[in-house]
């Protein structure tokens, strides 16, 4: 197996587009949650989300996933510095799960108004997942092996790890792999459905917390293989060292109650980077804030590196969760936390839970000295994902 | 190293739920000696359609799972309980989920959003939202099926089936899971047709799903399951298309490269992805021309029999392990079937570039 190294990073958030806007944000620790504009929350408990403030301009045919998406791969792209020849052959994954939902809404919505559904052709194309990897490879002449991955709240996190196991195994020498969500009406009105927005923005690990905040974004990196990266002379910002990827078998909206497959996929993710739980500074947590989530995700930390064994902290709690996105947001955030030396802060997090056996960072980012850390991404499924990173 | 290299990868389950073929790889086998075409239902859409009929899951959908589950996800779990069956698998050793579908569960989606334009917030029903996601299929099958390593659900136009079976086989291949089970799924939706027929698709419309259990072969034979046959070359790659389009370009390196990871010069016959989608065929026709040139060989699809949809690609690959056992390759409308022998191309390319390659071989 070959070593995996991130050489680019490109993210667009509601901290608005660019890598350095996301980690400014992050590293304030300031919560992105505002009133909701792109959606009429009309009759619903829950009115704020974490919208990207403004989309990047682009073709109006495309949706505002692809928009999102492209603005973070080109980033990516560029901060790697990879040239066209280069890019020929390299990998592109990409995780979805709304694709360019939301401007089919609109067509469908008017459709059953009975109205004329102006714009009906690039709504539909771009309406599945694997639309926003097919505009990636069009777009940025992507040529290398391509799929997309919906593994609901987790693809982001898979994306980066099919990536990964695609240069690991001597498929391809570079990949492109990160993960993308715009707002949808049907996410937003589905979670209030559930009851599992909070009405006020987020706080993971708080013992008053009520639930999630909905969010929107886009990140990718571009990964490659150790020597490849190395005879180019390229900026290393940290090695995907590891992932371990399970899945609960037990419900389909609920996690497994003792976080036994959480806790495989981060036992899978030490074995595959051969280091102990001991080596990890800090987990970037998955961290929800509904009550659910945040415990047992906590009980399979517990599991894994024992009781305050580790810092903890939720990204969510400035920039909601921003779904299918989310994992390769969080992932960002991770490396630059291994970069920095600075774990990021939980937002809103006042009262802590007595149940979370960690310390959660609350709302002041935190200098440590980290050599490795992980990102955890869970998702409806019970599917798991643990990414483990080593500093540079 | 490629998707292929590592352990070798053998099929050990098959398991097929469509219009024509209800069963394991036994049930397979004896429609491809004799094949006949699904009932057609006339058009879906503007396009001829191949449906299951509704008393197809009788007796492998548990009540429960046929009260409480949507339709397509009852496809799934049946093909895939069939397969897990067959292979005699044991999922507590660790079993990992491939699923390749184009549409996911397009009919609940839509009945989501019929609820709240019919009623407001109080029509939303929140058994519906799950399955707006695509792998609501995948987390169904993973309970049923008591799938707890990797699962991954796969979304690309027309080769979804193709692809999760040669991403389940570069899984194995590589030594992260012992056995995978792969195949596509996907349910025919008259809103689906009427999104195909805007987005000028031309195939054969059909329904379905079909799944296999891949396994190490070592571990295979070990635990002394039958093998179906061998996966000895899946190569998947793209070639420049706009989103949805048919691309120019015909020079691939996928088929050579699966060629070659599996040691052999040419294929003795092929399963291609052509659905009647006339402009699509022609370019995976002549994407294979140039690959193969005169050593191209015989060709069917079965789609025209079954209707495409994301079992497809699965269905394929079970059908060639069965032509490789029995030299026997049927023609795609018809008539006389042809002898073959040396190993199988299973082909697919998609609208917007997507190809996949996969050599099959005897046990």
């Amino acid at each position: 197996m070959r070593r995996v190294l991130v050489t680019g990073l490109g993210a667009v958030s509601p901290f608005g587009a660019g890598v350095k806007a996301f980690w400014a944000g992050l590293a304030a620790g300031t919560c992105a949650i505002r009133p909701l504009t792109l959606i009429d929350p009309e009759g619903f408990r829950c009115r704020i989300a974490a919208e990207v403030p403004e989309v990047p301009e682009g073709s109006p045919r495309r949706s505002r996933a692809d928009r999102l998406a492209l603005s973070a791969a080109v980033e990516a792209l560029e901060d790697a510095g990879l040239g066209t020849g280069e890019r020929a052959d390299a990998a592109l994954v990409v995780g979805a799960v709304g694709g360019g939902m939301f401007e089919a809404e609109s067509w469908y919505w008017a459709r059953a108004r009975g109205e004329r559904a102006p714009g009906w052709a690039p709504a539909l194309r771009s309406m599945l997942p694997a639309a926003t990897a097919e505009t990636l490879a069009h777009r940025l002449a992507l040529g290398g092996p391509r799929h997309t991955v919906v593994t609901a709240c987790s693809s982001g996190a898979v994306a980066l790890a099919e990536a990964a196991a695609l240069i690991a195994d001597g498929v391809v020498d570079r990949a492109v792999a990160g993960g993308v969500d715009a707002m949808t009406r049907l996410c937003f009105m589905g979670f209030n459905t559930l009851k599992l927005l909070d009405p006020e923005p987020c706080r993971p690990f708080d013992r008053e917390r009520r639930g999630m905040s909905i969010g929107e974004g886009a990140a990718f990196v571009v990964l490659e293989a150790a020597e490849q990266a190395r005879a180019r002379g390229a900026r290393v910002y940290a090695e995907l060292a590891g992932h371990g990827m399970t899945t609960d078998a037990h419900h389909v909206t609920a996690p497994e109650p003792e976080g036994e497959g959480m806790a495989r996929a981060m036992g899978a993710a030490l074995a595959a980077a051969g280091v102990t739980s001991r080596a990890v500074g800090y987990v970037n947590a998955h961290g929800t804030a509904t009550p659910q989530n945040d415990r047992i995700e906590a009980r399979a930390i517990t599991r894994v590196f024992g009781p305050g064994g580790v810092i903890v902290s939720s990204n969510k709690s400035m920039i909601g969760h921003t779904m299918a996105a989310a994992g390769s947001l969080e992932a960002v955030a991770t490396i630059l936390a291994l970069t920095h030396e600075l774990v990021p802060p939980t937002a809103n997090l006042t009262t802590p839970d007595p149940d979370v056996d960690f310390d959660c960072v609350p709302r002041l980012a935190r200098e440590v000295a980290l050599e490795h850390a992980v990102s955890n991404s869970f998702g409806f499924g019970g599917q798991n994902i643990t990414l483990l990173f080593r500093r540079a | 190293m490629s998707q292929s290299a590592g352990r070798g990868v053998v099929i050990t389950g098959v398991g097929v739920v469509n219009a024509t073929v209800v069963g394991d790889s036994g049930a397979l086998a004896a429609w491809l000696a004799q094949p006949v075409a699904g009932v057609r239902t006339g058009a879906v859409g503007a396009r001829p359609a191949v449906r299951l009929p509704g008393d197809t899951l009788g007796g492998l959908i548990e009540p429960g799972e046929a009260r409480r589950l949507a339709r397509v996800c009852q496809l799934t779990i049946a093909a895939a309980r069939l397969a897990v069956a067959e292979a005699g698998v044991d999922p507590a050793r660790g079993l990992g989920l491939v699923v390749g579908s184009e549409m996911g569960d397009f009919t609940s989606t839509i009945a989501f959003a019929d609820g709240y334009l019919a009623r407001g917030p109080a029509g939303l029903s929140a058994l519906l939202f799950p399955s707006t996601v695509m792998n609501t299929m995948a987390a169904t099958t993973a309970i049923a099926v008591a799938s707890r390593e990797l699962s991954l659900t796969i979304n690309v136009p027309t080769v979804a089936g193709e692809l999760a079976v040669a991403r389940a086989a570069a899984a194995v291949a590589s030594g992260r899971v012992d056995a995978v089970l792969a195949g596509g799924v996907d349910e025919l939706d008259p809103l689906v047709a009427e999104l195909l027929d805007a987005l000028g698709d031309e195939g054969v419309r059909g329904e379905g799903a079909a799944f296999l259990v891949l396994e190490a072969e070592t571990a295979a034979r070990a635990r002394g399951a039958t093998v179906l046959g061998r996966l000895t070359g899946t190569v998947w790659r793209s070639l420049p298309a706009r989103p949805w389009g048919v691309g120019r370009r015909i020079a691939s390196r996928a088929v050579e490269e699966a060629l070659r990871h599996a040691g052999r010069p040419a294929p003795g016959w092929m399963y291609v992805s052509a659905s009647g989608d006339g402009r699509r065929d022609a370019w995976e026709a002549r994407v294979l021309s140039a690959a193969l040139g005169a050593r191209r060989p015989p060709a069917v699809s079965l789609a025209e029999l079954v209707g495409h949809h994301a079992g497809l690609g699965a269905l394929h690959v079970a059908a060639a392990a069965w032509t490789a056992r029995s030299g026997v390759l049927q023609a795609s409308a018809g008539g006389a079937p042809a002898r073959v022998s040396g190993c199988g191309l299973v082909h697919g390319l998609a609208r917007g570039g997507s190809q996949v390659a996969l050599v099959v071989e005897p046990p």
